[in-house]
């Protein structure tokens, strides 16, 4: 069983656990993303973000009118994935790519949670769970 | 022969510093390398590879809190499940921060962060990718004296090598976020689920620790906190590292970056962070090896 735990929600119960009024400053949380959904994007990756606190795919997504929507592929952060397997060059501008991921809540926004995902070379992406969609 | 005996006296003189130390350099146990908390390898998606039950019965969980302690424990998960369930629903629930500091005993306990152990003759020192470090003087000295010590998330710690093994002596931790009186907080994993198995100590918390290589692949520690304002006997636990795979360097996490998840309107969005010009495309020693690289 995956436990759905990330940094941004260490930070929200930490707060709780010091029992003060820190105001809010800013949040790294995945609270914006479905749980409950999941959701499979065919795409072409327009750039692979490396970054702290999260790393970010952006993925160019064929829609029903005929063009292209960008996505926003939320990741954990480059210490947990660099442990995983991943590095900043595992995706390149241009791959073409598989991902499931939990939807944002916000429809109007194209973006999601990283889950899982299938690479340009046809292979489950490092770190994926045993088969695609089968996340947290 | 008086360069004899000087040399000699040299000697002597050095041997005695390295006694005072606690043990010769070359007797000091080899723990580079990267380690992490065993349950806590991450997957892709942000969860890790045990259950919050695997990691309790690892660590002899149990936590022998007095009345008073335990009643602030249960009024403190009480107010916490109401937040959770707000952010379940996509909400803020405000109080929120920017900082990654972890602090001890934390880091050693409920991080799922990795970490390093430089041991020197003088000192060994622990360094997170939280970028924390834990200093453990083990040159003899004793702990800062009392008017001179505050306080902090990392607490004052001094150490002595008993064999292979590391014994380190720490005092005067607090939260790194509570008020300036409140002590440290003990989870078991630090997460949403291990918030729910919390402890509560004060600043006058005493922590010992036993850390020891237990094969080449694996560090144990053993913790023991007294704190008799907090709890009825002193606490006993034990929690195991492993070697990181994929990696042979440390890669740092920086939790006080951009906010990339806004809150509008009382929801959280989404914001990806501008893009980065690739450091290696131009770069003189873009040659170099990967970063995956293992060392020589």
């Amino acid at each position: 069983m995956s436990r759905a735990r990330n940094h941004a929600l260490i930070a929200i119960v930490g707060v709780a656990a010091a029992l003060t009024a820190t105001p809010a400053l800013a949040h790294h949380s995945f609270a914006m993303f479905d749980q409950s959904r999941k959701v499979t994007v065919q795409g072409t990756v327009k750039d692979f973000r490396w970054s702290n606190p999260h790393v970010f795919i952006q993925l160019l997504v064929k829609n029903d009118a005929g063009g292209e929507d960008e996505w926003s592929i939320e990741m954990t952060s480059p210490e947990h994935l660099a442990r995983v397997g991943w590095r900043p060059g595992t995706l390149k501008a241009g791959d073409k790519i598989t991902l499931v991921l939990h939807p944002l809540r916000d429809g109007t926004i194209k973006g999601g949670q990283y889950l899982s995902g299938i690479g340009p070379d046809g292979q489950a992406l490092l770190g994926s769970p045993a088969s695609p969609g089968e996340g947290k | 022969m008086a360069a004899a005996i000087a040399l000699g006296c040299v000697a002597a003189l050095a041997t005695t510093l390295v006694a005072k130390s606690g043990a010769s350099s070359t007797a000091l146990p080899d723990w580079s390398g990267q380690w992490e908390n065993v349950g806590a390898t991450p997957d892709a998606t942000g969860g890790f590879n045990q259950t919050l039950e695997q990691v309790l019965k690892q660590m002899e969980w149990s936590p022998p809190l007095n009345a008073a302690t335990k009643a602030k424990v249960d009024a403190m998960q009480a107010k916490e499940r109401k937040r959770l369930e707000a952010v379940a629903r996509g909400e803020d629930p405000g109080g929120a921060f920017t900082a990654c500091t972890f602090g001890y005993p934390g880091l050693m306990l409920d991080t799922p962060l990795m970490f390093e152990v430089l041991v020197t003759p003088k000192e060994t020192a622990l360094i997170f990718s939280s970028r924390e470090i834990r200093h453990i003087y083990t040159d003899g000295r004793p702990h800062t004296p009392k008017d001179d010590l505050w306080a902090t998330p990392w607490g004052d710690s001094i150490g002595h090598w008993e064999g292979q093994t590391l014994v380190m002596d720490t005092i005067a931790v607090k939260d790194p976020y509570g008020p300036e009186d409140s002590g440290s907080n003990v989870s078991a994993f630090g997460d949403v689920e291990g918030f729910l198995t919390i402890g509560i100590l004060t600043q006058q918390a005493h922590f010992i620790e036993r850390m020891r290589m237990i094969d080449p692949g694996h560090l144990e520690d053993q913790m023991t906190i007294i704190d008799p304002a907090n709890l009825t006997a002193p606490w006993h636990m034990k929690r195991t590292y492993e070697r990181v795979a994929h990696i042979h360097r440390m890669v740092y996490e920086d939790c006080e970056g951009e906010d990339r998840n806004p809150v509008v309107n009382g929801k959280f969005t989404l914001t990806p962070p501008p893009p980065d010009t690739p450091v290696g495309s131009s770069a003189p020693n873009s040659a170099a090896p990967a970063p995956s690289a293992p060392p020589k």
